[in-house]
Formats: C-alpha cells, structure tokens, sequence
C-alpha cells in the first residue's frame, strides 16, 4: 500500500486503549475509538458515564493514565510549537462557553488565533484588536451582526454569547470539533438552533464529536457512541440505535433511582 | 485605544526601560567580592549557640513587639473605626458630621509612618520597650480605623433600616445587622496588619529599636554574613509560620482574601472567632510584661533640646521643590518597578514549575528583608542615587505584591486558560489572556494604594542620601532641628494626604471598570 493513501486512510483522531484512573474506579477503561475525517458523531451516556473525560483526553487537556491517543496516525509532539499548532486543530466547545469577560467581542475571537500568534500580536491585539474582517466573517457566519465586535463581551445576551463561542471556536480553523453538553443548559429552541449550527458547521472534511445528555435529538449524526461506566457500550451508525440498546444504556440508571 | 485589563497590568513594567538604561552608570565594582560572599554564606550560617541564642532572643523581642503593638492598634482601630463610621453615626444622632471629623482627625496619625513615630517617641520618652510597640500602635490604629469605617460604611443598611423599623433601640439593631458581616473582613484585615507589623518590627529594629532587626544591622554593617543568615533564616521560619498560620484560620473561617476585602463577606465558625477574640488579651498583657512594656513611662518625657534662635530662616531655606519631587519620583518609580515587575515574572515562569516556586521564594525573601537592608547590600554594588532607593522600597514591596497578585490569580475560575491551553496557546499567552485578565483591575487598584502606602514608606530608605524628604528628616532628627523636623513631618502628612486621595479616586476609576 502506497504511503500517501496509509495518511488518508488513517482516522482524525483514534484512541487506542485508553484508560484513566479516578478516584475509586476508572473513569474510562481500554477505550478503543476512531473519529474519520467528515464524520458527525453523537456522544450518549447517563451522567458520569466518562463523556466529559473522553473529551478532555480528545483536546488534550487531560493526559490518560495509559493507552496511546493518535491524531492523523501518529502520536502528537510532546512540546513546542508543532504540539499546540496540532492542539489548535482540536476546537472544543465548553459548556459553560469560556469566554474571557474582561476582553471585547474582537479581542475574544482573537484569542482563539494565540496559537499562532506570537507575543507581539498578542499585545497589540489587547490595545487595537486585529483581523477585523476576519472576525466580521466568523460573526456573520453566525448571523451575528459585526457591529458587536468592539462590544464587551459582557454586554450580549446568552444566546449571542452562545454564537460567540462557536465563532471563536471557527476562527480556530479547526478540523474536529468537540462539544460537551453544549445543550445542557439551554431551552428547547435555543437548543435546536445551536444544534443546527453545529451540525452546519461540521461538513467534511471537519469531523463533529459532541457529547448528549437527551437521545432524542440524534437526527443528523452519522454516528452514535454509547458510554456506560467508562466503558463502550455500542457504537454504531445513528439510525440503527434502537429503543433497546438505549434502554441498556441509560436502564439502571433508571432502575436505581 | 483603550488598552484592555490584562495590557494594563503590563504597563508599569515600562519603568524598567530607564531603570536599565540608568543601571550601568551607577554600577560600581567595589563590592562585588562582598555581594558573592553574601550570598554563598546563605547556604553556611552559623551554626555557633551563642550567636543562635542571641538571635532567638532577638526573635522573641520582635514578634513580641509586633504583637503588642498589633494588638493595642487592632482594639484601638476597632473603636477608631467605628466612631468614624457614616452609618454608625446616622442610627445613633442621625447625622454623620462627627464621623467626618474624626476622619480628618485620623488621616494625620496614618500618614506618619511608624519608623517617624519610632524615631520620634525615643527623642521623647528615651530607649524603651514601649517606643516600638506605640511607634507600631499609633499608625495602625488609624490604618485599621479606616478599613473598619469603610467597610462598616460599604455594608447595604437594608437590614438595619428592617431592624430600626421593627423598633429595635440603635445600638441592638447596629450590631446585629453589621456586626456579623462585618466582623470577616475586619479580621482578614487584621491578620495581614499582623504580617506588616512583624515586617515593621523588624525595620524599627534596623533602626536601634530592638529585636532582631538590630541584630541584623549590625551582623551587616561588620560583614559576618555568616550570622546575618542565621537571623534571616529565623527571620523567615517565624514570618513562614505567621503566613501559614493566618491563611490557615482566614479557610477556616472562610474570610475573604485581601484583593476581594470589599466584596461581602461569609464567615463561617463565628463562636471560635469570638474566642480567639477574646483569648488575645490576656495573651497581649503577657508579652506585654515579658517584653518590659510599662505604660507608666509614657508619663515621664524627656526634655527635648533647646532650640537656637534664627532656625525658622533655615526651615525656609531647605531645598523644598527637590525635596518634594525627589520624593514623589521616588514613590512613582518603586511603585511603577513593585506593581510591574510581579506579573511579568510569573509569566515568564509559568511554562515551569521549578521557575514558579523560585520567583515566590524570591518574594518571600524580599518582603521577609527590611527595605533599609536591602539598600545597605545594593550599595555594595551600585552608587548611592534615587534608583538605588527605589529599587530597595521596590523590591521589598514587589513581595508583597507578587504574593497578592498570586493569591488573587489562585480564586479565578481556572477555565477560560484552559480553554486556551486545549485550543493551543502557550502556558504564557494563555495565562496572561485567560487568568491575568480576570484579576488585572483589582490588582492594579490595590497597587494604587500600596503605592501610597509606598510614599509613607520612602523615610525607610532615606539613608541613601540626597532622595526626598526622608533623607532630610534623618538629618533633621539627628542634629535635633525640631522645627525643621516639624515642617518636613507637616509637609510629607499633606503630601501622603494629596497621595491617598489621588490614589484612592485611581483605585475606584480601576474598579468601576470600563
């Protein structure tokens, strides 16, 4: 097999054995897990069943107690610049949005560039913020009117806090996204609206990786993984999830309640 | 171009440009020899019994003298504050007018620092154990004064308004809708009066008032480095313990941090506080008679040296403009190095742990080290010159802080820069953007008062010769010009009155935020 075709062949992003170690039991236990390069997979499983920990292990935030994480089939570089250039191509987007309060609307969108930026640009960005067209586009993609961008980030309401983080997250340039619980906390509508979005904003070759509290909303995945205990417990295409593999998912969590 | 928060907290650093430029002139390599042997004795101190004994006894004498003093000032500050309290005053006369005027009254004691006041009472009452802890005393109390109004007077009245309405007499309604939430922030205040008065213990013996400070001096001036070590170790066993000791008790009982003082605070294990209240003083009588403090002296004053006639032309024709501005530029450039130089030291050791526990030794050194000692070994190396000076107040106060600043780093929500590590940002970048700018505005408004805190505290390093009126008042007080020394005392009070004002509409411009 030719060596250029083994690269595309080779998933975005796989997980090879991966455990981690928690307080009194393992978070996550010899996982085996492959995201392709286009692919919008949903992440189901009751409340402590590991989601949030498979995503931080994905960006790197957190470091497995073993096992081997692959992006594009090799392991990624330990330090230095290659290292975060690779960290930027995973773009996570957190529940709770993390958007720097203090800074503008601009200024937060550029941060989203630090990985590149070096010191210089990253002062200047906090006296004039830079790229204006660039993050003009990332709003409007969002249907976020420009004229927000010299705003305080203070001043937008939850739902253009909400398109904020996705625009910064976009600005990133990412090639897999990552979402945890981004629907959590949001009303039905708002959620169905971000859904959307995300759903939009992954076409291949950007691959989606979003973790679900609810099954009901797994229309337009290609893909649904269960995680039970740290544990796989399916992992399939989404319309072969049926009633019975969630019942064994989410069941005793039912039953011990 | 408004530079935003964490930009900011970046500018003051800028003074380090002409500091560098200016430091090659004043170089001189006279001791360099003594500077190295300095510091490789850090590793050997003596080990000798007798030198160790003397130094624990010197130990003893200062922290004895820190608490006394702290402890007249936190009682006397408690009172002082709550008769200069807006709030107080409107429950119990409706009117506020005595509350102002005792404030006035106040601002003088608070802008002679306590070094003045040391140097003024052995004029007065002679060498005596009392000298330092009043010298102590007196500035604290209207320090602690202060901070009690201003919190007293910052608490919302809703639930005295509820209480007065229901019926309940005035002083019954004030205690029990201000006492409890006032009382966390009046002791997480006083907990670091406390480390400030070991600090000034310290410093007051430098100046031949006692204790280890004393010890210290001299173990300097006559080169045993080896000795000098061994106090500085002691120094900082005790100031280590103090700092655990106190952070210890303000988790406890769940007290707020010194950058979040203002925000309202939730205590937690009130009964244990009152008991430690009230177990502090017998335990300050105690020290208090093992020191030898007899408040009889203060009855007994010395008389003070007569004065020549025609000395009022010689207050006159003292160089005032320079004294004045060599002060002030004094003030702005160690409170410019002090302020800057903490956040741009831990960004450049935020990639390493290693780097990280060095840079908070090296602030523990500098605020444990009396800025008049640390001038001493700068001139080892640099000429006597207004940099020199306010590298030694800098450095000192760059402890203090550097500390604050990681304090205040630590309560923010760690988040936002891990968020910027996982999408890949430096450790730097991500620091600076994602924590720095959360904490920037109240560390640059607390470094606005520290500055005129650090105006006070320009006396401390006079001894450099020719910078401000700290300088000048040295001289004054050592050749017994009392009118001279009268006029300088006035002069430098307006002066750091001028200062807190300015500084306190800085402080509140920085905390309205943009």
């Amino acid at each position: 097999m030719a060596r250029p075709e083994a690269a595309e062949a080779a998933p975005l992003l796989e997980f090879r054995q991966i455990s981690v170690d928690g307080r009194d039991r393992l978070r996550l236990e010899q996982l085996d897990l492959r995201i392709n390069a286009g692919e919008r997979v949903a992440l189901l499983g009751p409340s402590g069943a590991g989601k949030s920990t498979l995503l931080a292990v994905a960006n790197g935030s957190l470091t497995p107690s073993s096992g081997q994480v692959l992006w594009q089939g090799a392991p990624p570089a330990r330090t230095g610049r290659q290292r975060r250039r690779q960290q930027a191509r995973i773009g996570t987007l957190w529940q709770e949005l993390r958007l720097i309060e203090e800074l503008s609307v601009q200024q937060n969108l550029n941060a989203a560039r630090l990985a590149h930026w070096g010191w210089p640009r990253a002062l200047l960005n906090l006296l004039l913020p830079l790229e204006t067209e660039a993050c003009a586009a990332a709003l409007r993609e969002l249907e976020l009117d420009p004229a927000l961008l010299s705003q305080p980030v203070t001043a937008l309401s939850g739902g253009q806090r909400q398109r904020l983080a996705l625009a910064r997250l976009l600005r990133q340039q990412p090639s897999l996204l990552l979402a945890d619980e981004p629907l959590a906390s949001l009303d039905p509508r708002l959620a169905a609206q971000l859904l959307a979005l995300l759903l939009c904003q992954a076409q291949a070759p950007r691959a989606l990786l979003l973790s679900l509290h609810r099954p009901d909303l797994l229309e337009g995945f290609d893909r649904v993984i269960g995680l039970r205990q740290g544990r796989l417990l399916f992992d399939c295409a989404a319309a072969d999830v049926d009633g019975a593999s969630l019942r064994e998912l989410y069941g005793s969590e039912a039953g011990s309640r | 171009m408004r530079p935003a928060p964490p930009l900011l907290l970046l500018l003051p650093a800028l003074v380090l440009v002409p500091v560098l430029l200016a430091l090659p002139g004043l170089l001189h390599g006279g001791g360099l020899d003594l500077i190295m042997e300095f510091a490789a004795a850090a590793l050997t101190p003596s080990l000798d019994p007798v030198v160790l004994r003397a130094l624990l006894a010197g130990v003893g004498v200062t922290v004895g003298m820190a608490l006394v003093g702290w402890g007249i000032s936190l009682i006397a500050g408690l009172v002082l504050g709550l008769a200069s309290s807006r709030t107080l005053w409107r429950t119990l006369l409706g009117h506020a007018l005595p509350a102002d005027l005792i404030r006035r009254l106040l601002a003088l004691p608070r802008s002679i620092h306590e070094l003045l006041w040391g140097l003024l009472l052995l004029q007065v009452l002679g060498l005596q154990p009392a000298v330092a802890v009043l010298a102590i005393a007196i500035p604290y109390s209207a320090l602690v004064a202060r901070v009690v109004s201003d919190l007293l007077d910052a608490l919302p009245t809703a639930n005295l308004e509820a209480l007065r309405a229901g019926g309940a007499p005035g002083p019954a309604a004030l205690l029990t809708a201000l006492g409890p939430p006032l009382l966390p922030g009046v002791l997480s205040y006083g907990g670091y009066r406390l480390e400030c008065a070991l600090r000034s213990a310290t410093l007051l013996g430098v100046f031949g008032l006692g204790g280890l400070g004393t010890d210290l001096k001299l173990s300097l001036q006559s080169l045993e480095f080896h000795e000098l070590w061994s106090g500085l170790w002691l120094l900082l066993a005790v100031m280590l313990l103090l700092e655990t000791w106190v952070g210890l008790l303000r988790r406890r009982w769940g007290m707020p941090r010194r950058l979040a003082l203002h925000q309202p605070g939730v205590g937690r294990r009130g009964r244990e506080m009152v008991l430690a209240l009230g177990t502090l003083l017998p335990l300050l009588v105690w020290v208090g008679r093992a020191l030898g403090v007899d408040p009889a002296v203060l009855l007994h004053w010395q008389p003070l040296p007569g004065l020549e006639s025609g000395h009022w032309q010689a207050v006159l024709s003292l160089p005032w403009p320079q004294l004045v501005g060599g002060t002030l530029l004094l003030t702005v450039l160690a409170a410019a190095l002090a302020v800057g130089l903490a956040p741009l030291q831990l960004l450049v050791a935020a990639p390493w742990p290693w780097a990280r526990w060095l840079v908070g030794f090296s602030w523990v050194l500098a605020r444990l080290w009396p800025p008049p000692l640390t001038l001493l070994l700068l001139l080892f190396v640099l000429k006597p010159s207004l940099i020199t000076a306010a590298l030694a107040l800098g450095l000192h106060n760059l402890g203090i802080l550097g500390r604050l600043l990681r304090e205040g780093l630590q309560d923010q929500s760690p988040a936002a820069q891990q968020a910027l590590l996982a999408a890949g940002s430096g450790p730097r970048l991500a620091l600076f953007y994602g924590r720095m700018s959360g904490v920037a505005r109240s560390y640059l408004a607390y470094g606005a008062y520290r500055s005129d805190v650090m105006l006070r505290e320009t006396v401390v390093v006079g001894l450099a010769g020719a910078v401000g009126l700290g300088s000048q008042m040295l001289e004054s007080l050592s050749s017994f010009a009392w009118d001279q020394l009268a006029a300088l005392v006035l002069v430098y009070a307006l002066l750091t009155l001028v200062g807190e004002e300015l500084s306190d509409r800085l402080r509140r411009r920085l905390l309205r935020g943009s």
